[in-house]
């Protein structure tokens, strides 16, 4: 439909606004990265929305070869709660991958397991905190606390629904013909899942983990209950960055923040087109 | 199964390897739900707690005859969190809802700069929450730039200390919260409007009907589902919120922001009466699995409709 030059011009004002909203908090948090510490608190007429003397002390604090000026030095740095995240993330997703799309295929072309789209859903809808008491309980009974394989397994679990959605959405969608072919051809079931199937669903396999490695990726909430020391992911160990004695470390956690957001803001730009199926469990596809 | 004979039909194997792959995920279920259901029930009605010195299978030394139930009515603090997490969800998936909508209608047709504009305005989404949360945090500094952008509007200086005003602190883990999940609605809204068919726009506009006519008669119809299944799903998440929101003000100042997920929290790490979270926390996984039961009903009959 055509629209008037006046619509157009209140479009474009309002997605200006709506753009200034959306970026002035991730500007702050980027600008505050760069930032001197004599900069992390500026008030009034000092307060610089660009950092002046921009610097990358605050990743070199992070990481531990420099004291930024402050008495404090890290008793470890952002190495270690790095890897933890990385690890957890892509273990877990890992995890909820292989289970999810073995049952997701399982579910939609022989009609086994037909309690899981609800038991799946059911477990997404609980919240963490609800269940957290038996899962701390077994953690430690296993000797899983403080681990990342802990967390991985954990995590596998909490968004299996995710892969398993997704996947099944994706395979509802394939068309049979040539896995049929290849049966008649004399294929096992088994042989067509792991040579015919999964081989053409690269693309959404890719996707549906990736989408799966931000939600791991994302968590806050299990890692402060379920890590304590050795094994902090990146949220737990920059909400810890700060102490009675040296206030707010506001360069440093934000350069930590930042670390942790690009990662997942890439990858979600990259899977735009599944976002809204991942989301609403396959019931929206765009 | 032997008695089928030798040669198995397809059908029989094909049984058998979804019985087979499906296998892995009913071991992960059952896993997080039978056992930990039956521990979460057992613990439940004792006064257990991980410092009582007694193993948790133990906990029956310390039965309690459902204290912790009647306790639970009598908690003052947990039906002000309960209400709190009601009040904060009856703010922000409203507002979620109408911005993004605005959004999506704005982003109906096509227009120069969109896919670019689309992608930026996604961002929030994707941003960890706790790292939403630490921006937020930044933001709301008695000398931090929201109150900078306050001064320059009316040329004094502003000095709010947001995070230390109980009302205050409120309204910002909520303003956090719709910055961070508008995008989810426009995303979500956007798919469906885009799904609205355009002829019978035009012949609307035709027939005489105006923009919102057009909205209310048409749009609106065709996208029920789909905004039930998009408010379904931030009503069932924003009743989880707590990584934002712990960050920004730890539940503060004293209970102030303190909703259900915060306050479980809490008595679960500082005060560690954990037969007292469970029998909470049961309580909670019951009315949310009545509810999972209608969702899911919902979801089954959205996936009828094409898309």
């Amino acid at each position: 439909m055509k629209r008037s030059v006046p619509f157009e011009i209140f479009r474009y004002a309002a997605i200006l606004a709506a753009m200034a909203v959306t970026l002035v908090p991730i500007l702050w948090m980027v600008s505050m990265a760069f930032k001197p510490i004599g900069e992390w608190s500026a008030t009034g007429a000092d307060l610089t929305w660009w950092p002046k003397q921009p610097t990358l002390a605050n990743f070199e604090f992070v990481f531990g070869h420099s004291t930024n000026d402050l008495i404090v030095a890290l008793d470890h740095t952002a190495v270690k709660p790095i890897l933890s995240s990385l690890l957890s993330a892509v273990f877990g997703t890992a995890i909820a991958m292989s289970a999810g799309t073995a049952a997701a295929y399982g579910l939609s072309r022989f009609g086994s397991g037909q309690n899981l789209p609800l038991a799946l859903i059911q477990l997404r809808l609980f919240p963490p905190m609800a269940v957290m008491i038996p899962v701390m309980i077994m953690w430690a009974f296993l000797n899983l606390n403080d681990t990342w394989w802990g967390l991985a397994l954990i995590y596998g679990i909490v968004t299996l629904p995710f892969a398993f959605w997704l996947m099944k959405t994706f395979f509802d969608d394939m068309p049979r013909e040539i896995e049929e072919a290849a049966l008649v051809e004399g294929c096992s079931r088994l042989r067509v899942f792991t040579r015919i199937t999964l081989p053409m669903m690269r693309a959404p396999l890719a996707s549906a983990a990736l989408f799966v490695f931000i939600l791991n990726w994302s968590d806050y909430l299990i890692a402060l209950l379920l890590t304590t020391r050795e094994w902090v992911t990146i949220p737990v160990y920059m909400a810890s960055l700060s102490s009675s004695m040296t206030g707010q470390l506001y360069g440093a956690k934000a350069a930590l923040g930042l670390i942790a957001a690009v990662p997942p803001v890439i990858m979600g730009i990259a899977i735009q087109r599944h976002l809204v199926r991942g989301l609403t469990f396959g019931a929206l596809k765009q | 199964m032997s008695t089928a004979g030798a040669t198995p039909a397809p059908r029989d194997e094909g049984a058998k390897l979804g019985f087979r792959l499906t296998l892995p995920a009913q071991i992960l279920v059952l896993f997080i739900s039978a056992f930990p259901l039956l521990m979460q029930l057992y613990i439940s009605v004792t006064d257990w707690s991980p410092l009582s010195g007694v193993g948790w299978w133990n906990a029956w030394e310390m039965w309690n005859s459902f204290a912790n139930y009647t306790d639970l009515a009598a908690d003052t603090r947990f039906w002000s969190a309960l209400q709190r997490t009601a009040i904060v969800m009856l703010v922000c998936v409203p507002a979620e809802f109408l911005l993004g909508l605005a959004l999506a209608m704005l982003f109906a047709d096509d227009f120069l700069g969109k896919r670019v504009f689309y992608s930026i305005l996604l961002m929030p989404m994707m941003v960890v929450p706790a790292v939403a949360g630490y921006m937020f945090f930044m933001l709301f500094q008695s000398g931090g730039p929201v109150n900078d952008i306050l001064a320059r509007i009316v040329g004094a200086p502003v000095t709010i200390a947001w995070l230390s005003d109980p009302t205050l602190a409120l309204i910002a883990v909520m303003i956090a919260d719709i910055w961070q999940w508008t995008p989810l609605m426009f995303l979500i809204l956007l798919a469906g409007l885009v799904g609205v068919p355009e002829d019978q726009m035009k012949a609307a506009t035709l027939l005489g009907a105006n923009a919102w006519q057009r909205f209310t008669t048409i749009v609106l119809p065709k996208m029920k589902t789909i905004i039930i299944i998009a408010l379904a799903i931030r009503v069932i998440e924003n009743f989880k919120i707590f990584d934002t929101l712990y960050i920004m003000t730890g539940g503060g100042p004293g209970v102030a922001t303190e909703t259900i997920s915060v306050y479980i929290y809490k008595v679960t790490t500082q005060d560690l009466i954990w037969g007292y979270v469970a029998a909470i926390a049961l309580a909670i996984l019951i009315v949310l699995s009545i509810v999972a039961v209608y969702a899911m009903k919902r979801m089954a009959k959205a996936r009828e409709v094409p898309a």
